[in-house]
């Protein structure tokens, strides 16, 4: 080969290698022109980020479900001033990373006004730090109490879902007069767990309990038995069992078989709706559980009726979860703050918000002003032997822990400034 | 690269050159398609973590493709970078370049240290010792929650302006934040192409096509494999640094398993052993996966399918698959 032919060749495939970079640019680039052509129209838009796929998938679809009725009712008494809300739901996987990852997405893409989600407290701790960021108004529908604290908590913060001191005191408070002092806990060793038995203990003191054990197992434990016999050993007159899902449904279950319920009272801090549908009867059969919701409250709360009927219309005579409802809630406060607002400025969104005294699903609610907690009641709930009005009758309430700021943690236990 | 006989090159001469000339400049190749990235993708945000799943991957394969070495331990590199570098910022109030020093500082720290427990095992050993110490590593950050937010995660690591020769530059931007993270990138493509370009570089390569071979030569194999898992390391912690930054939080998800999982998921679907590879691996995985996820919740269904088909029709992956197509 001769210098010059080299010389050739080398400009010859210069030129080829932009060319065909170029050609490769505009392959590449030509089915997401779509997505940039998209028009913006002046809609109210809600970002709902939820762990469609993943253990909490039934509870999140279920989200959607409830978040579409708070949606489909807002437009049709007119929007805000006739602006129309829309929701987009997202898939977080329960991946904190992913979670904030579509939050960047619809803050910065989709630009949207409020967004509420989430189902775990690591996944809505990573959103709410996204959010607050950027001066985006977010209100979580899943249990933390990390969210109320001082260092996580932002003006534009709202947490429409129970915490683990509410729920768990809720039920502490029925369950240690009634069946005894001496507690043992069977706990998730994550943060729920963690929260949930602190929750128990800040209420027992009241009632002078005394803790026996506190056994920890790690988060997805399939056999329980190496464990439940040393409880057994101990005769405590409660069992507090703290874990979720999947793990709340195998323990009890285990805890069924070993013959437990016989001598102590095994209560939950959350029964859900959706587990003991899955689990059946037996297995939840006499523990005594809280909830943030339950559909039979209908027959006392005119509001729970209203939701619930419209829920059935639109979702085929489904009734909607505990999780479920939250979703409806969380849409629903913020919406009908900004039509209170008569804007979705974020300050006057949240001023307006902070004002609501409302009762749009499960009773009177309002939101806290040092923390934006929900303050709300907590039904104490026992599973039914034998459903008596349709296979969704799983639950009898037997007691409602009425809305009373005293049952949160206070604002300065919280590190906020009074 | 295998060296093709001159018979061959002087056969065809002209095509081979351009394929030549695109593979001694493919930093800048690389680097012109980092730049234009953001434009072609549906949100700047899945943009900036290809990039950064991108990088770890490409630190991954250097290790993987190039030293034939494959760790299921990656997640620990990538985390220690990603929550050192949120604890500085966190915790210490450090301004963000220290902060990702320190990530970068860390991981290296980090890979030393597993790196020279593993390297004495090759093979399925090598995999299992690298993931257990991982494991190790993930307990370690999961229980000091004082430090690292356990299970709840690190949060906090809010950034929000970039000041730098003067230039104010607001972190907030997605595509600022972008082209942050782009340009350290782009320098880790330099670095990582000088490093295979240099003779250490060839004596990786020695080592993965015949160890017994490189060590006749008078090549120390055992310090090859210890300094090519530490740089590999550096790679990922810089990775997980610019995670840390992007996100605003470390989630403990980022020392798991599935973390190390996707490294080599990444790199066997880009094509392991090619330069830019892996990072086309990191977009077709996290794009396929954004997308699909709009569509159904029955994203994994076709996901998976998708590997399963590359898995069985393309076996050097997609990048290596183009790659020995094109070249003529």
């Amino acid at each position: 080969m001769t210098e010059d032919n080299k010389l050739t060749s080398k400009r010859m495939s210069r030129r080829r290698v932009l060319a065909s970079a170029g050609v490769g640019a505009l392959v590449a680039a030509s089915p997401f022109r779509i997505n940039l052509a998209m028009a913006q129209e002046p809609t109210i838009k809600v970002g709902f980020p939820v762990p469609l796929t993943g253990p909490y998938g039934t509870e999140a679809q279920d989200q959607v479900r409830a978040a579409e009725v708070a949606i489909a009712e807002f437009n049709e008494s007119g929007g805000l001033n006739g602006r129309k809300a829309e929701l987009l739901v997202r898939d977080d996987k329960l991946n904190p990373g992913e979670a904030a990852t579509r939050t960047l997405e619809l803050v910065e893409k989709e630009k949207v006004n409020l967004i509420v989600g989430s189902l775990s407290a690591a996944v809505q701790l990573a959103v709410n730090n996204v959010t607050k960021q950027r001066g985006i108004i977010f209100n979580s529908i899943s249990q933390s109490d990390t969210i109320n604290e001082a260092s996580d908590f932002s003006k534009f913060t709202f947490h429409e879902a129970l915490n683990p001191h509410m729920t768990a005191g809720a039920v502490g408070r029925y369950a240690f007069p009634k069946f005894g002092k001496k507690v043992a806990f069977l706990t998730a060793d994550y943060a729920y767990g963690h929260e949930m038995v602190r929750g128990f203990q800040e209420a027992g003191k009241a009632f002078g309990i005394e803790t026996v054990t506190d056994v920890r197992h790690p988060i997805g434990t399939t056999d329980f038995s190496a464990l439940l016999p040393r409880i057994q050993a101990l005769k405590p007159d409660i069992l507090c069992i703290s874990n979720f899902g999947r793990d709340q449904q195998i323990a009890l279950k285990q805890a069924t078989d070993f013959g437990m319920k016989k001598s102590m009272k095994i209560v939950a801090p959350i029964l859900l709706y959706t587990g003991r549908v899955a689990a059946g009867a037996q297995a939840f059969d006499g523990v005594v559980g809280g909830t943030s919701y339950y559909w039979g409250i209908e027959d006392k709360v005119a509001s729970a009726k209203a939701f619930n009927d419209r829920f059935r219309k639109m979702h085929g005579g489904k009734v909607p979860s505990d999780y479920g409802a939250l979703g409806y809630g969380g849409v629903k406060t913020l919406l009908m703050g900004a039509r209170a607002a008569g804007s979705l400025d974020a300050e006057k969104v949240i001023a307006a918000v902070e004002a609501l005294k409302y009762d749009y699903y499960k009773g009177p609610q309002y939101y806290r002003k040092c923390d934006h907690q929900s303050v709300q009641s907590v039904f104490i709930i026992e599973s039914k032997a034998t459903p008596q009005k349709g296979d969704a009758d799983v639950f009898n309430v037997i007691s409602t822990d009425e809305p009373n700021e005293a049952n949160l943690r206070t604002c300065e236990a919280l590190g906020h400034k009074s | 690269m295998i060296d093709i006989a001159p018979t061959i090159a002087t056969a065809s001469s002209r095509s081979y050159s351009w394929f030549d000339l695109a593979k001694r400049h493919r930093v800048l190749l690389a680097s012109i398609f980092v730049l234009i990235f953001p434009f072609v993708m549906p949100f700047t945000a899945l943009a900036v973590n290809i990039l950064i799943y991108g990088l770890y991957a490409l630190g991954f394969n250097l290790l993987f493709g190039y030293l034939g070495l494959l760790s299921f331990g990656h997640a620990a590199l990538f985390g220690t970078g990603a929550y050192l570098c949120g604890i500085a910022i966190v915790h210490f109030g450090l301004p963000w370049y220290a902060a990702i020093a320190i990530g970068v500082l860390s991981a290296l720290a980090m890979a030393t240290l597993i790196g020279s427990l593993a390297i004495r095992t090759r093979g399925i050993y090598f995999a299992m010792v690298t993931m257990a110490l991982a494991q190790c590593v993930y307990y370690i950050f999961y229980q000091a929650v004082d430090w690292t937010g356990g299970e709840n995660g690190l949060r906090g690591i809010n950034v929000r302006a970039i000041d730098l020769f003067g230039f104010h530059f607001d972190f907030i931007n997605p595509l600022v934040r972008y082209y942050v993270v782009a340009s350290f990138v782009i320098l880790a493509f330099f670095v990582l192409s000088r490093i295979l370009a240099s003779p250490f570089g060839a004596v990786i390569e020695a080592v993965r096509e015949n160890e017994a071979r490189a060590r006749a030569s008078g090549y120390n194999v055992v310090a090859t494999r210890l300094i090519t898992f530490i740089l590999s390391g550096g790679f990922c912690g810089l990775a997980g640094s610019l995670a840390a930054l992007h996100l605003s939080i470390v989630p403990i998800e980022s020392l798991h398993y599935e973390t190390s999982g996707m490294a080599v998921m990444m790199a066997l679907l880009g094509g392991m052993g090619t330069f830019f590879g892996p990072f086309v691996g990191a977009a077709v995985f996290l794009l396929l996966e954004n997308l699909v996820s709009l569509w159904t919740v029955h994203w994994q269904l076709f996901v998976g399918a998708v590997f399963v088909v590359c898995v069985l029709f393309f076996p050097e992956g997609i990048w290596g698959t183009i790659l020995k197509r094109i070249k003529p």
